[in-house]
């Protein structure tokens, strides 16, 4: 414990190339990117197969093979391809090294829960709420844009906290391959013997605390995006419509999928 | 719903912390009454040794299990019952397993093995290894046993196509193109003179410009250089993917590479329980046939050819009549 604090405060873990700020802005790097690569794939299939209801189980099962392999197997397993292809498609051999898998990996273990969300926020909106927009004259557009996605808004922030928490969590396992981030703290530390050992759990400490400090963060833009009528303030009961239209708070999956 | 659990898992790993670092000082004083001279005689039937069941464990990888399975053997053989814990982890998780009691024995290099507690200590000489690891283990409770003529050391090593571009055979022909390579070596080199120290010995300017972190003797590093995203890698003597990827040794022309014998490293407490000297005497006489040359012989036999570990360790025993 003593080494640990010690380790914090040493001053040449917070400078240069392999100090804790470095270290700190390489993994959000990878879990930005990460995180938006997803969602550029994700959101839209999950919008697509929610609103219409059609090619959701295809799409969702697909999706969640990338949370069925481990990444550490995705990890390993792309980089031959990564390396063989980098003569093919002209980018230099060490991008196949790092930081290409570790952004496939990652990219397909945050697709499942911003696909899964996004569908399942909205089929939680009342169908008919949806009809009377409809009926309305609303087009098929106008009706996701100002009745489903507002509804649906706080599940699929909800998934994009789950995609982030296991993404920075995950990350970490990119310093195998040599990538940067926090996890090299953590590798660092393993091939160091006795002395090592603060590393390692420094190195697990500041991705938990960046884990949590990111996914409050979310929790705050979940409760901001949520329409004020869905709102539950501790204590009064929901009024109206919006007990029909159930919609959970939290950041997880909702159980029907 | 989440945070909360997060929280807890943070707790955890902060609770871990604190249970690993009492560990050792634990283990060490539930070591200390075993010590060999603490066994009772009395209980034991003078004319027949006893031949108590022992708990072999190894590394997570397949030289640490063949030479595992290798000694499993030749004590079964000799009417010992033998429970196999093999492929713990790595050095980092093995320690605590063996110092905890979970094993009784373990195939260990010597170098390495040393290199974890003191790596300051480190020759080029195996016996003097041994004897400084045994220095380090005897208050652990652990006798270092005889070690094998053969190591398995790190290397550097280059594709070919390098090799014959750069007529690179030797590390003293690395400083001339040490900017141009791309260098694969393992995160710990900064703090580890037999990496860094010995490249410097070789007028390598540390850390060359070009450099990826990866695993030294691991899978992706082979690839890594196969893929040409390094063009030096660091891994071992006797790894398969050497011949298997065709790739160049460079000769350690300065020798700075340590004496990475193996040995078994076998609790007292164990021993206590046993003929200590008739044990070691049957180890001693099979860790004597293991070369370098054979060493790296089954390594292709068990990581290429995939042959079963224990039936490469059975052949390789009845070939040099290990087995009675």
């Amino acid at each position: 414990m003593e080494d640990i604090i010690k380790f914090f405060l040493d001053p040449a873990n917070w400078a240069g190339q392999a100090g804790i700020p470095n270290r700190l802005l390489e993994h959000l790097e990878i879990s930005g990117v990460a995180i938006f690569v997803a969602t550029v794939v994700g959101l839209p299939l999950g919008l697509y197969t929610g609103h219409t209801g059609r090619g959701a189980n295809l799409a969702i099962n697909i999706a969640n093979i990338g949370r069925a392999v481990p990444s550490l197997a995705i990890l390993v397993m792309v980089l031959p391809v990564t390396l063989a292809l980098a003569p093919v498609l002209g980018y230099p051999p060490p991008l196949g090294l790092n930081p290409l898998p570790i952004l496939i990996s990652m990219t397909l273990l945050a697709i499942p829960p911003i696909l899964v969300n996004a569908y399942a926020g909205l089929r939680s909106v009342d169908r008919e709420l949806i009809e009377a927009a409809r009926g309305m004259g609303m087009r098929e557009r106008q009706i996701l844009r100002s009745t489903e996605l507002p509804l649906a808004s706080p599940v699929i922030i909800g998934g994009f906290r789950t995609a982030t928490l296991s993404v920075i969590a995950t990350a970490t396992i990119g310093a195998i391959l040599s990538g940067g981030g926090l996890g090299r703290f953590i590798f660092d530390g393993l091939n160091q013997g006795l002395v090592g050992r603060p590393s390692i759990y420094a190195g697990a400490i500041l991705v938990t605390v960046l884990a949590v400090a990111v996914d409050l963060g979310l929790a705050l833009v979940q409760r901001r995006l949520t329409p004020v009528s869905l709102r539950k303030p501790i204590g009064t009961p929901s009024r109206g419509w919006t007990q029909t239209a159930e919609v959970p708070q939290s950041g997880g999956m909702p159980g029907p999928i | 719903m989440r945070t909360p659990r997060v929280l807890a898992l943070g707790a955890s790993i902060l609770v871990l912390a604190g249970a690993c670092s009492t560990g050792g000082g634990a283990s060490q004083s539930a070591a200390a009454p075993s010590a060999p001279g603490s066994s009772a005689p009395s209980t034991e039937p003078a004319s027949v040794a006893p031949k108590a069941p022992i708990k072999i464990g190894s590394d997570n990888f397949y030289e640490s299990e063949l030479m595992g399975e290798i000694y499993a053997q030749v004590l079964e053989n000799d009417g010992y019952t033998v429970e196999r814990k093999y492929k713990l982890g790595s050095r980092q998780e093995r320690i605590p397993t063996m110092d905890a009691g979970q094993v009784d024995m373990v195939a260990e290099y010597v170098g390495s093995g040393l290199g974890f507690y003191a790596k300051d200590k480190i020759t080029g000489d195996g016996q003097a290894n041994a004897e400084e690891l045994q220095k380090v283990l005897t208050p652990k409770g652990i006798t270092v046993l005889g070690i094998t003529p053969g190591e398995d050391t790190n290397a550097f090593v280059v594709r070919k196509d390098t090799s014959d571009t750069l007529g690179l055979t030797k590390m003293s022909q690395l400083k001339d193109h040490q900017d141009d390579l791309k260098w694969g070596l393992p995160a710990d080199c900064d703090t580890n003179p037999l990496c860094k120290g010995a490249l410097e010995e070789y007028g390598i300017t540390y850390p060359p410009k070009q450099r990826s972190a990866l695993g030294a003797c691991d899978v992706p590093m082979a690839q890594a250089l196969d893929g040409k995203a390094i063009d030096v890698a660091e891994l071992c003597s006797t790894q398969p993917a050497i011949s298997q990827f065709g790739f160049v040794s460079l000769e350690d022309d300065l020798d700075t590479q340590p004496a990475e014998n193996i040995a078994p490293l076998v609790r007292d407490d164990y021993l206590a329980k046993v003929d200590k000297t008739a044990f070691a005497a049957l180890l001693d006489a099979a860790s004597a046939k293991m070369t370098t040359e054979e060493l790296t012989k089954l390594g292709v036999l068990v990581a290429v050819d995939q042959k079963d570990i224990a039936d490469v360790a059975k052949q390789w025993l009845t070939d040099q009549g290990l087995l009675k």
